[in-house]
């Protein structure tokens, strides 16, 4: 994306271009149940990244022929939104772009969906970002599976996801634009936080064995925190009432 | 102790067996987001579709017509079928709500009905599948009481369609959406009969 002609500085007296230290997150948050007519749904902030995602399901296979008869499908939708960033998302439909992250989103909950608990139905994911930043198929992934639980989907873990990358010889942790643009090496990755089985895993550029299993480490320990945030976003749907009213 | 628990969350350190939970590598998880209970053991989800079972009595409206076979729209997504026999004497026209039990289930997506009955007049109202059972209440004390201070006649269908003929039909609704609100909140067999007894006053 970002040609290194003129490439910003990324890291200015040993902190980030946003004040943030390498492995520290953008604040986030993380509400569940906020649309009605969807059977769940949730919207995150991240940083800058606005996302809804919505589940709906199971139903009907449609079109007939895409149905299987021992377990569900997921079907997934990645869309930015026609105003949801500076650059070129002007078209609505899906781009290449989208169809690819659609395609690896789907892939993620397919290892976590119990999909055999619901024979020859079909469950849509819809991720629609309204405002990004970078790492929104992170950001979409941490809410979809919000979604998913709130939908009452049997599953077998509650993914997460986030981005780590390299700054020259810094690696950092959930990128925001600039950086994901203009960094050495980008990589998201959705985590099942259960036994920390990596569910999804993309590179741009390049890291070596050593970068990479710091980078790793990076995200889990990310991760517990982002844990905590889903779950407490998927309780507090109820946490008013078990008070007591 | 009641909480509330996500899927993926460790309920035990060995393999126990127990209703909406899953057992891996020696380890027992929540496979849905419910509230577990610590002394039963077991999982009460908070949401959820619904997963016909043989013999669960439904309410459902018929939707199509055609050879005796009636297709009933009961809120799956499969088909579901009447198919009226030799002996059974009754017709259905489109739109007739109907209580019958599921005989079979084929392909595990088409539903087979058997034991129909008409409901007449009334209305049908919808309740999430998830809170059916506490709509019920146990051995139906839920819905009794209800039907008792409302005078109304009410049918619960396990697929979440609700049918109501007659007496405070206001009333006995607003009681069961109370129930789908706070069915998670303990003491709410209490709650539902003050707020009866309240409105009973009120009258």
């Amino acid at each position: 994306m970002g040609s290194s002609a003129n490439k910003p500085e990324l890291i200015i007296n040993g902190k980030r271009t946003d004040g943030r230290d390498f492995n520290e997150m953008r604040p986030f948050s993380i509400k569940a149940n906020v649309l009605k007519n969807a059977d769940g749904s949730c919207y995150i902030e991240w940083g800058n990244n606005k996302i809804l995602a919505a589940v709906y399901g199971p139903k009907e296979v449609m079109p007939r022929h895409m149905m299987e008869a021992d377990r569900a499908i997921i079907k997934c939708r990645y869309a930015m939104a026609p105003f949801s960033s500076l650059s070129d998302h002007g078209r609505t439909g899906p781009n290449r772009r989208a169809i690819e992250i659609s395609k690896v989103i789907k892939e993620v909950f397919e290892n976590v969906v119990m999909l055999r608990e619901y024979p020859a139905s079909e469950i849509d994911v819809f991720i629609e970002v309204l405002q990004g930043d970078g790492g929104t198929r992170a950001a979409g992934i941490t809410a979809a599976a919000v979604a998913l639980a709130n939908a009452g989907i049997q599953m077998k873990d509650l993914p997460y996801a986030i981005s780590v990358g390299r700054v020259g010889d810094h690696i950092a942790i959930d990128f925001n634009m600039i950086e994901d643009n203009y960094s050495d090496s980008d990589m998201p990755m959705a985590i099942a936080p259960r036994n920390n089985e990596i569910l999804l895993l993309q590179m741009d550029g390049g890291l070596d064995k050593a970068q990479v299993s710091k980078a790793i480490q990076m995200a889990i320990d990310a991760g517990s925190v982002i844990t905590k945030a889903q779950r407490d976003a998927l309780s507090e749907v109820y946490s008013n009432n078990v008070k007591g009213v | 102790m009641k909480q509330i628990i996500v899927p993926g969350e460790v309920l035990s350190q060995s393999q126990v067996r127990m209703d909406n939970a899953y057992t891996e590598g020696g380890k027992t998880y929540a496979k849905v987001m419910g509230l577990y209970d610590d002394e039963r053991k077991g999982i009460i989800p908070l949401e959820g579709p619904w997963k016909p079972r043989v013999d669960d009595m439904i309410v459902g409206i018929v939707s199509e017509e055609k050879n005796k076979v009636y297709e009933v729209d009961i809120g799956f997504f499969g088909r579901t079928l009447l198919i009226i026999g030799k002996f059974d004497r009754e017709s259905y026209k489109v739109g007739d709500v109907i209580e019958a039990s599921i005989k079979d289930i084929e392909d595990r997506k088409t539903i087979i009905l058997t034991r129909a009955r008409p409901l007449e007049g009334g209305t049908v109202m919808m309740v999430k599948p998830a809170k059916v059972p506490r709509v019920i209440g146990k051995a139906n004390t839920m819905v009794k009481q209800i039907s008792e201070a409302a005078k109304t006649y009410i049918i619960v269908g396990m697929n979440g369609m609700v049918w109501m003929k007659g007496g405070n039909m206001a009333l006995a609704a607003e009681a069961i959406r109370k129930i789908e609100a706070e069915a998670h909140i303990s003491g709410l067999t209490e709650r539902i009969k003050l707020m009866l007894e309240q409105n009973k006053q009120g009258n």
